[in-house]
């Protein structure tokens, strides 16, 4: 049989992002599959190193727009790191809220977005209202809907502002309630569970070898392999959560543990609403000198718990006002890039997106 | 019996009345193209689901670039990227109309010392509408869309046009900032 | 929980006893720093990976000009002690001789990485099958980006014209600038003992 050049390109309603993924097909059968990333790439880490570290943080959150509060927390972490400055108590707390908020809305929207590949577009109609409603709430804490620029190296800019908690607690509510609704558009609607049961298999050998974290690691590999549980940051020891993990992981494995991740996050804010007490949510930096802050020599590898996997950066100080060398690793690196190239190959055409969905690829991150 | 006398139309002018229909119905039911360039297409999908509905104002998405009336540029343009959005440019049908949403399409924004974003949109593809923000909100981008409904309607949406007279301007400019424009399939070479 | 910080103290003592450590470097109770020579890394690398530390996170480098040599980084995790290890190294910095060999026996997931090194400093990663191959940018026509001497202001002015705003501050009465005049000020209060600044 004859094989066709595919572009399952840039510009295609199924694509999540502008990447584009070459195939050679043969009736149906991927048998050669390469990513091609590069056309959202800006140029980060040389600006980076152009702009003073206070600066830097009207860039940072610009990494990756699906959830970008994870960018400007790895980088105030590496930041605190070298230059030992202890955030207060409230400051950790609220963190974690918006941590957590983010991860919610990057699994909404990942678990709406199986409406593209699969035609069942009414799930994607509940899950960007839930979002919406989610970026209300963001907006109210910290002034804009998408790109916060409210975790800066020293604890948080504000406090949460009056009666926040009302607000958060009706949306918790609210989608508690509707959570077996979600289970019945996707995981138990008959005409979906065929295109989703059994397909693009993860085997546990192969996590390994492409180095998947996240949610495809601990779906194939049943072992609580979670960033916050093993080397807990903040004050992840001091609330109680569970991991989901799995055995058999094909794509209605990983869309469950999606959803598990979203009522084990409302429970951790739970928590943390009722533990926080009052006090101060900021130290200054070089008091009060923000803009002429230096940070004494170091290189320091951050790293936290995002909604794909184990998202981290590599900052590098010589004791100056803006930093030496900054590297990004994307949580979807493996996954988007090698596990494109050798895993594909043998599925079908139409599970192509369906791994990009599912997995997680997020194509700002691989390209910075 | 009163008689009604007739006055023919040049053909100068039919051609100007056939146009103003036709603009009526097009700016009632504008296809806009799915292509998520940047980041600001993150606000994209509260303005086509049920939140901010855009429906109700005649536009749905539409996958191909030949059926599509408008492209969306959302933000920033890197020159890889700017390689296959004048493919798709011109590979649509007219009259087709230019959004260019964000500061990075007015003069840079953020990026504005990067070695792979071009600095201004307007040097390589015609731009109706500009829509202000980083990023900007989905009610702007609404209003955005009404603005070139009612350009459409005083017939100052002309940016196809402009390409058309001056095309060698826009190509030497697109060569100079992407060296060719030839997508070469690098992986199979 | 486990007292990692006698997992710290263990690794740099089991790495010092089979290997030459330049220098060790511990961040926090769950970071550690190894500096090693160029041609211990592959040994390391497989030491480690046979105790434990399956997972590479990231692979790097940077560009140390003055002192004349790239730094190339790798980093490890693992999960049962949960141990972050850095492992640093220096290359010359000169174009021609600026490689390494490849690790992708040891780790497969690092062949992206070595590609994305290669075209952002221009190192070579002899083994590697596709590493001069631009995985990134796309016919890029001048130095390898992340180099200290590449200058993006300077090429992003070159190739991709600005918008120029008119100027709209001009004085059109005829009357002293200002600006002008708060500039001599300012100038004037800089030369002070104090520089301005109340004490």
């Amino acid at each position: 049989m004859k094989e066709i050049k595919l572009f399952l390109g840039p510009q295609h309603p199924g694509m999540h992002g502008n990447a584009s993924v070459h195939m050679y097909i043969d009736a149906d059968i991927i048998k050669k599959a390469y990513m091609l990333p590069g056309m959202l790439h800006r140029g980060f880490e040389k600006g980076m190193e152009r702009h003073s570290w206070v600066n830097n943080i009207g860039l940072i959150p610009r990494v990756c727009v699906v959830e970008p509060d994870i960018n400007e927390f790895v980088f105030a972490q590496a930041a605190e790191m070298m230059a030992g400055i202890e955030v207060p108590e409230r400051g950790q707390y609220i963190r974690m809220i918006i941590l957590e908020m983010a991860r919610i809305i990057a699994h909404i929207m990942a678990y709406g977005g199986v409406g593209g590949p699969t035609g069942n577009y009414t799930v994607m109609y509940h899950a960007q209202e839930d979002r919406n409603r989610m970026l209300y709430i963001f907006e109210k804490i910290t002034g804009h809907r998408v790109y916060h620029m409210y975790i800066v190296p020293g604890g948080v800019r504000k406090d949460l502002p009056v009666g926040i908690e009302d607000d958060l607690n009706e949306f918790m509510d609210d989608f508690e309630k509707r959570y077996d609704d979600y289970r019945a558009l996707v995981l138990e609607n008959p005409s979906v569970l065929k295109r989703i049961t059994k397909t693009i298999p993860l085997p546990a050998e192969v996590v390994w070898e492409l180095g998947v974290t996240g949610i495809g690691m601990r779906s194939a590999v049943n072992k609580p392999y979670d960033l916050r549980k093993v080397k807990p940051y903040l004050k992840y020891d001091k609330v109680e959560f569970d991991v989901p993990m799995m055995d058999y992981s094909d794509a209605k494995a990983r869309l469950e543990c999606k959803l598990i991740e979203i009522s084990q996050s409302i429970r951790i804010i739970r928590q943390c609403l009722a533990q926080m007490k009052p006090g101060p949510v900021r130290v200054p930096l070089d008091h009060g000198q923000a803009m002429r802050w230096r940070v004494p020599k170091g290189q320091v590898y951050s790293s936290c718990e995002s909604a794909r996997g184990e998202f981290g950066y590599f900052v590098v100080s010589n004791g100056g006002t803006n930093p030496y060398r900054v590297g990004v690793r994307g949580a979807s690196y493996p996954q988007g890039l090698l596990g494109i190239e050798k895993y594909l190959p043998g599925t079908r055409l139409d599970d192509a997106s369906l791994w990009v969905d599912t997995m997680g690829v997020c194509a700002p991150e691989i390209d910075r | 019996m009163k008689s009604t006398k007739f006055t023919k139309f040049t053909e100068k002018e039919a051609d100007a009345k056939w146009w103003e229909i036709g603009n009526y119905f097009r700016r009632n039911s504008i296809w806009m193209l799915m292509y998520c360039t940047g980041c600001g297409a993150i606000e994209l999908p509260p303005a086509m689901t049920s939140a901010y509905d855009m429906e109700r104002l005649g536009m749905g998405p539409m996958a191909t670039p030949r059926q599509a009336d408008v492209l969306l540029v959302t933000g920033y343009l890197s020159v890889k990227t700017l390689r296959r959005i004048i493919y798709t440019y011109e590979q649509m049908s007219e009259p087709k109309y230019v959004v260019g949403f964000g500061s990075c399409t007015i003069n840079g924004g953020v990026y504005f010392d990067s070695y792979a974003v071009i600095n201004r949109l307007d040097y390589y593809i015609p731009v109706d509408v500009y829509v202000a923000g980083c990023m900007p909100n989905t009610e702007a981008i609404l209003n955005g869309f009404v603005d070139l409904m009612g350009m459409m309607k005083n017939k100052t949406a002309n940016g196809w046009v402009k390409y058309h007279e001056n095309y060698e301007w826009y190509k030497a400019n697109q060569i100079q900032a992407v060296g060719e424009v030839h997508v070469h399939d690098e992986f199979h070479e | 929980m486990m007292n990692s910080m006698n997992n710290v103290e263990e690794i740099i003592a089991a790495v010092e006893a089979n290997f030459d450590l330049l220098s060790s470097d511990v961040i926090d109770k769950y970071q550690v720093g190894l500096d090693v020579n160029k041609n211990e890394i592959h040994r390391l690398l497989i030491f480690l990976k046979t105790n434990g530390w399956i997972q590479l996170s990231y692979l790097t480098a940077v560009d140390w000009i003055e002192e004349n040599e790239f730094e190339l980084v790798y980093i490890v995790f693992n999960w049962d002690k949960a141990v972050h290890i850095q492992i640093r190294t220096r290359i010359e910095r000169d174009v021609e001789k600026a490689s390494i060999e490849t690790i992708m026996p040891i780790y497969p997931g690092c062949k992206y990485y070595e590609r994305e090194v290669h075209e952002f400093f221009g190192i070579k990663f002899p083994g590697n099958p596709d590493y001069h191959k631009q995985l990134i940018l796309e016919q890029f026509d001048d130095l390898p980006p992340l180099r200290k001497d590449f200058d993006p202001l300077a090429y992003a002015e070159r190739k991709f014209p600005k918008r120029d705003y008119p100027d709209k501050f001009t004085n059109l009465e005829g009357k002293e600038s200002e600006q002008a005049k708060r500039d001599v000020t300012h100038e004037r209060v800089s030369k002070l003992r104090t520089g301005g600044t109340k004490k």
